[in-house]
C-alpha cells in the first residue's frame, strides 16, 4: 500500500533520514521502533507532507505522493495521528471530530459523516460522554482517543500513528492498542511508530528498527520480538524506564 | 479584529492593517466624489478593492515568505505599510479628503445631539462583529480558520489548506480595516493608517491579542478612555484637551507592562 524508497530528509543541514526503504502492506500493521531521535517521527511527517523530502520517493497505492501538500495527502486516504495528539484544545470534542471530516463536508456527505461519528463514539464511548467539553480539558488517554477518532473521520485507508502510548498509564495503553487492533480487523492498514517496542511488536505483523535516521533491522514482528539484540536494546531499555512516565496525563 | 484574525491564523502581526483603513476611506472618496457614483455603491466597491489589496498582499508578500520565520513576515508588513502610505500620498496628495456622510445631519435628543454619522458607525460595527462571529462559528471556512488559529499542524493534518486560510484571513482583515476607514469618515487621508493602526493595535492588545472579540471590548474601552480622560484633565487640572490621541499610546504601554495577555486575555484551556 505504501512504498518508500531511498528516502532522505534534512532538518537544516542535519540529515534526519538516510536512504530509508520501507513497505507497509495493505491490511497489515507495520511498526517502526527505535529510541528517541532515531528519525521515526520525521519519517511519518515526510509521508504526510509536513517535512520536505530531499531524495527518494514515496508511493501510495501506486501513485507518487512525494512532497505533495499535507491536505492533498489526507485527501488520498492517509491520515496522521501526530505525536503529542495535537487536539484543537479550546474547541469541543465534537467540533474536533467534525474537523476530522473537513474534506468530506464539502461533498455534502452528511449521512456518511454521521455514521462515522457514531462509529467513533462506539469505539470510544468516553468521547460521546464528553462531546461538549473543551478538548484541552480531557485526560491524556482521552485526548489520544480523540486524536485517533478525528483521524478516522477523514475515512482513511492508511492510518499513521506517532507514539500513541506516550505519557499514558499502562492500562490506558492497553485500551488504546486493543482499539487499534479492532480497527485493523475492520480493514484499516496501520503504520505505527513506537518507543514501547514490546506492545507495538505484539500487535504488529511486521516491524522495522530505526537508529540515527536509518533502518537497521526488519522482520516479522514475532521474529523481531524473539531476537536477542532487540530484547536487550529496546525491551531492556523499556524495563529500565518503566514506572517513570506512567501518569495518565501529559 | 483585523489584527487578531491575521495573528490567529498566521502568527503574523500585520502592521499594514491601518493602511487597509486608509484605502477604504480614500477609495470611497474617489468613487463617490471624483467619479460621482452613488454613495452605497462607492462604499461597496471601496471595500471590494480593499479586500483585493489584502489578497494581493498575501499572495505577493506573505505567501512567498511562508517558509521564513514569522518575524521576517512581520517586518515585511512594516515594509508594506510604508509602501501603501507612499502610494496613498501619490494618489491622494492632499492632507485630508471629505467623504460625504451617509446621511448628513444630526439627531437632537433631549440633552444631547448625536450626528447621524455616529449612528452609522455604531451600526456598521455591530453588523461587522456579528458577521465575523457567524462566519467563524457557523461556516465551514470559518471553522477551518479557527482550527488554524488553535493548532496549525493539526489543521493541516485534517486536510485544511493552511496557505489558503492565510489568504482568507488577509481578505477578511482588509475588509474589516476598510470598514474601519469608512467609519472614520468624513475625513480620510494618506496618513490616517498609522493613527488608526495604533488605535486598532491597542484595542487588540487591551482585549488580548488572539482573542478576536476581546478586541471589540478593548476598542470600546479605549474609546471611552479617550473621551473621559481629556475631559477629566480639562475639568480638574484645567489642561487643554489636545492629548486625546496620547491615551491610546499610554494605555498600550500600561497594558503591555502590567498584563501582556490583555485585560480579557486568558491562558489556553489545557490540562497540564
Amino acid at each position: 500500500m505504501l512504498e518508500i524508497k531511498g528516502l532522505s530528509a534534512f532538518y537544516g543541514n542535519i540529515e534526519a533520514l538516510r536512504a530509508v526503504d520501507l513497505w507497509a502492506r495493505a491490511g497489515r500493521i507495520t511498526t517502526i521502533i527505535g529510541a528517541n531521535g532515531a528519525g521515526k517521527t520525521t519519517l511519518l511527517r515526510a509521508i504526510s507532507g509536513l517535512v520536505p523530502v530531499r531524495y527518494g520517493e514515496i508511493r501510495y497505492v501506486g501513485q507518487d505522493i512525494t512532497n505533495l501538500e499535507p491536505h492533498r495527502i489526507v485527501k488520498m486516504g492517509i491520515s496522521h495521528v501526530p505525536e503529542g495528539r495535537q487536539v484543537f484544545s479550546d474547541m469541543s470534542v465534537e467540533e474536533n471530530l467534525m474537523l476530522g471530516a473537513y474534506l468530506r463536508s464539502r461533498r455534502r456527505d452528511g449521512a456518511g459523516i454521521k455514521r462515522d461519528l457514531e462509529m467513533v463514539y462506539g469505539v470510544f464511548p468516553v468521547l460521546e460522554e464528553r462531546k461538549g467539553q473543551a478538548a484541552g480539558t480531557l485526560s491524556g488517554g482521552e485526548q489520544q482517543m480523540l486524536a485517533i477518532g478525528r483521524a478516522l473521520l477523514s475515512r482513511p485507508r492508511l492510518l499513521l500513528l506517532d507514539e500513541p502510548s506516550m505519557g499514558l498509564a499502562p492500562l490506558v495503553i492497553k485500551d488504546i492498542f486493543s482499539c487499534l487492533k479492532r480497527l485493523h480487523e475492520e480493514g484499516l492498514t496501520l503504520l505505527l511508530v513506537e518507543q514501547d517496542a514490546q506492545i507495538a511488536l505484539s500487535v504488529s505483523d511486521y516491524g522495522y528498527v530505526m537508529r540515527a535516521g536509518k533502518i537497521r533491522m526488519e522482520g516479522e514482528a514475532r521474529e523481531l520480538l524473539g531476537r536477542e539484540e532487540i530484547r536487550s536494546l529496546y525491551l531492556g531499555e523499556e524495563a529500565a524506564t518503566e514506572g517513570v512516565g506512567d501518569g495518565d496525563q501529559v | 479584529m483585523g489584527f487578531n484574525i491575521i495573528f490567529n491564523s498566521t502568527g503574523i502581526i500585520n502592521f499594514a492593517q491601518g493602511e487597509f483603513s486608509m484605502f477604504g476611506g480614500l477609495f470611497a472618496y474617489t468613487l463617490a466624489v471624483s467619479l460621482s457614483l452613488p454613495l452605497y455603491l462607492a462604499v461597496l466597491l471601496a471595500l471590494v478593492i480593499t479586500a483585493l489589496i489584502g489578497a494581493f498582499m498575501e499572495r505577493l508578500l506573505i505567501f512567498p515568505l511562508r517558509r521564513a520565520s514569522v518575524l521576517v513576515a512581520i517586518i515585511a508588513t512594516i515594509g508594506a505599510s510604508i509602501f501603501y502610505k507612499s502610494l496613498g500620498r501619490i494618489l491622494w496628495p492632499k492632507e485630508a479628503y471629505k467623504v460625504p456622510e451617509f446621511t448628513p445631519g444630526n439627531i437632537s435628543l433631549p440633552g444631547a445631539t448625536i450626528s447621524r454619522q455616529s449612528l452609522w458607525v455604531f451600526g456598521l460595527t455591530v453588523v461587522s462583529v456579528t458577521a465575523v462571529y457567524l462566519f467563524l462559528n457557523h461556516t465551514r471556512a470559518g471553522k477551518a480558520l479557527r482550527a488554524c488559529s488553535v493548532n496549525r499542524l493539526a489543521a493541516s493534518l485534517v486536510g485544511i489548506n493552511v496557505a489558503r486560510m492565510s489568504l482568507y484571513s488577509f481578505i477578511l482583515a482588509a475588509t474589516l480595516g476598510g470598514v474601519a476607514g469608512l467609519a472614520n469618515a468624513p475625513y480620510a487621508s494618506y496618513s490616517i493608517g498609522l493613527f488608526l493602526g495604533v488605535k486598532g493595535f491597542t484595542a487588540a492588545v487591551v482585549g488580548g491579542l488572539g482573542n478576536t472579540f476581546g478586541a471589540v471590548t478593548g476598542g470600546i474601552f479605549l474609546g471611552l478612555l479617550e473621551e473621559l480622560i481629556p475631559g477629566f484633565l480639562t475639568v480638574v487640572l484645567g489642561v487643554s484637551t489636545g492629548y486625546k490621541d496620547a491615551v491610546a499610546a499610554v494605555l498600550l504601554i500600561a497594558v503591555l507592562l502590567s498584563r501582556p495577555q490583555g485585560i480579557l486575555g486568558r491562558g489556553v484551556v489545557e490540562k497540564v
